[in-house]
């Protein structure tokens, strides 16, 4: 207790110096809780575009799609894949895919066409809520489609444009179709972007005269449910199939999100070193300043342990006080990334490795998020005081006694 | 060799100690032979340079011989690990020094406490001890004061008050009158002199101020790193 206390009056008895070390460490805490936040929402954001959107956190696939992607690689059973999953308790659904061409007036390009079912989509995927403008796929408007951003763009489509895909079948015969367009996507991921048709599943089947199979079976799982586990569990109940998660399916981007928390602890270590070498340069004037009183604690009979305590103590009472202010300044500007975010105009749409960048950048303030600044401030502290103090503990008291 | 007749404390056996000085050796102690009984008063005197202080250092684990042998209540001090050195100091020597050496962020009476404060002992009766030790060295009512309200003299009877409240074999007092003037050094003095006869404290100056060798009951002369003279004064001797 009489460590803490010397340790509390310590802190305060040079004012001004210990005011500048918490001022800093303040500043730095309030940085990486808004820097983590950020980066944070951001990959969050692109994550959850990814699963819900696009890849889902499962998919069903027919063993060679990846390598031979066509019209004829279809998982067969998966009507009856679809009921077990249902009854394991796993949201699915199921898309068809295939490619051609698309013309609008003068207008054309290559189009990936993705068949839908669609209301059981909205029940698993938030792909219905990316409609920037227009409305989702409806069954009973057959020749309504919604079209990525790009797509729209390049062929000057509108809402109510007509656009014309022209495909081979899977008979072999010439599939052609006549479509309006009744909704256009916002950003929600690269492939869909540049040339996506989305239309609804039995307008597809028509089509491409494919009656039976489906290209892939889209598999949410409940919130907090290990991915590895759901992935291991679904193949059990598709045996004949290959099963994939999204991160064996796009594993340069899985590894890029797993990156995210290097790169946050990089930038952390730049800043919290920036902040260490201060709190060490202070911490070494008290030593100095007070090498007499070290030794006098020697002398009386401190522990070289007891001397560490105290100056790690006034460490981490600056460390406190940091914290304390620190959250305080950055409760605001916290709460307000994290409802309103930031309009990020332009950048909207960018696309990182497949992922789009989100129109507006909110933050993500969890407390697993903000816990990670916060107890790295405490341990760089603790790191840069630990020299300083070692040095004040093994002081000889003799030599101590007669500094000046 | 003059002693009391209580058990020994402090024994210094052949010690030596020699410093390396600007590239030069210094041979501070040259073969000391001393041993202090329980009880005494006893003062180390001798001019500048003549090894008082580092006598001193040495019988307070605050330093180590270069050879020889210094115990304390019977242990070789040189056996000792650097935590028990620390707990020999903070259980069994309690220490006065010239400059006071106070902990500038702590009261009076935190002062005092803060030796005992690493014992164990429990807040009531810290504060019951060192309560009735402040009002022993006539500090009563000022037990809230920081050093730097309180006069080199009242500094000293904290420094004092920290010494005596872990209830040490040896209390080791290097030169405690050369800060304060004459008035004040002879209230300490007699108040030491005072806790000895009353409570058997032993206590050990380092000194070159007549009026503590006036207070000593045995003085030990240190001249060249030995003890030189060695004599008990007779009762109303000066």
């Amino acid at each position: 207790m009489i460590v803490l206390r010397m340790a509390w009056r310590n802190v305060w008895r040079n004012s001004r110096r210990s005011s500048v070390t918490i001022a800093a460490m303040t500043l730095a805490l309030f940085v990486e809780l808004l820097y983590a936040g950020l980066v944070n929402g951001m990959f969050k954001d692109m994550e959850d575009d990814i699963t819900e959107m696009d890849f889902g956190d499962v998919q069903v696939l027919h063993e060679d799609y990846l390598k031979r992607p066509s019209l004829y690689t279809v998982v067969e059973d998966h009507e009856a894949i679809m009921s077990r999953l249902d009854e394991a308790g796993y949201a699915a659904t199921a898309r068809l895919m295939s490619g051609g061409l698309v013309a609008s007036g003068e207008f054309s390009a290559g189009g990936a066409f993705f068949g839908i079912d669609p209301v059981q989509d909205t029940k698993v995927l938030r792909l219905n809520t990316a409609v920037a403008e227009g409305e989702w796929l409806d069954v009973a408007d057959p020749t309504g489609v919604v079209v990525g951003r790009g797509l729209a763009r390049t062929l000057s489509l509108d809402l109510g444009s007509e656009l014309v895909v022209l495909s081979q079948a899977a008979d072999g015969s010439m599939a052609n179709e006549l479509f309006t367009v009744k909704g256009i996507l916002r950003s929600v991921g690269a492939g869909l972007d540049r040339g996506g048709i989305l239309m609804p599943a039995d307008t597809f089947r028509d089509m491409m005269v494919m009656p039976e199979g489906a290209h892939k079976i889209i598999v949410r799982r409940a919130k907090n449910q290990p991915l590895e586990e759901v992935t291991a569990a679904v193949t059990a109940l598709a045996p004949d199939a290959k099963v994939m998660n999204w991160k064996q399916l796009s594993p340069m981007l899985a590894q890029m999100l797993e990156g995210v928390n290097s790169m946050i602890v990089i930038v952390y270590l730049i800043v919290y070193v920036a902040v260490a070498i201060l709190i060490l340069n202070a911490m070494l004037m008290a030593v100095f300043e007070r090498i007499r009183e070290f030794g006098v604690l020697k002398a009386i009979g401190y522990s070289p342990f007891q001397v560490v305590s105290m100056m790690v103590l006034e460490g981490m009472i600056q460390a406190t006080v940091a914290l304390g202010a620190g959250l305080a300044l950055a409760a605001g500007p916290m709460w307000y990334l994290q409802n309103n975010g930031i309009n990020v105009g332009n950048l909207a749409g960018m696309s990182m490795a497949g992922m789009t960048m989100p129109a507006v950048w909110r933050g993500d303030y969890t407390l697993g998020v903000i816990q990670v600044p916060i107890i790295m401030l405490f341990v760089i502290v603790f790191f840069a005081v630990i020299y300083p103090a070692t040095k004040a503990a093994w002081i000889r008291p003799v030599e101590a006694m007669r500094h000046q | 060799m003059t002693q009391s007749s209580g058990k020994p404390i402090v024994k210094l056996t052949g010690v030596t100690k020699t410093f390396a000085q600007g590239g030069l050796e210094v041979k501070a102690l040259r073969g000391m032979d001393l041993t202090v009984n329980e009880g005494e008063f006893v003062a180390i005197w001798g001019p500048s340079g003549s090894g008082k202080t580092t006598a001193l250092n040495l019988i307070g684990a605050l330093d180590t011989p270069t050879s020889g042998q210094v115990e304390l209540e019977g242990t070789d001090l040189s056996s000792l690990s650097r935590k028990a050195l620390s707990q020999m100091r903070r259980d069994r020597i309690g220490f006065v020094f010239q400059a006071y050496n106070l902990i500038p962020v702590l009261t009076a009476f935190e002062n005092a406490e803060a030796v005992i404060a690493l014992q164990g002992i429990a807040p009531a009766e810290r504060k019951t001890r060192v309560m009735a030790i402040l009002k022993e060295v006539g500090l009563e009512g000022m037990e809230h004061r920081r050093p730097n309200e309180l006069s080199g003299g009242q500094q000293q009877r904290v420094a004092i008050a920290r010494a005596i409240a872990s209830n040490p074999a040896v209390i080791l007092a290097d030169e405690p009158t050369a800060n304060v003037d004459s008035e004040t050094a002879e209230k300490l003095l007699s108040m030491m002199a005072r806790l000895n006869e009353e409570k058997g404290i032993t206590f050990v100056f380092s000194t070159h101020d007549p009026r503590v060798m006036k207070y000593a009951r045995r003085l030990v002369g240190v001249v060249d790193g030995r003890v030189d003279t060695d004599r008990a004064k007779n009762s109303g001797e000066e």
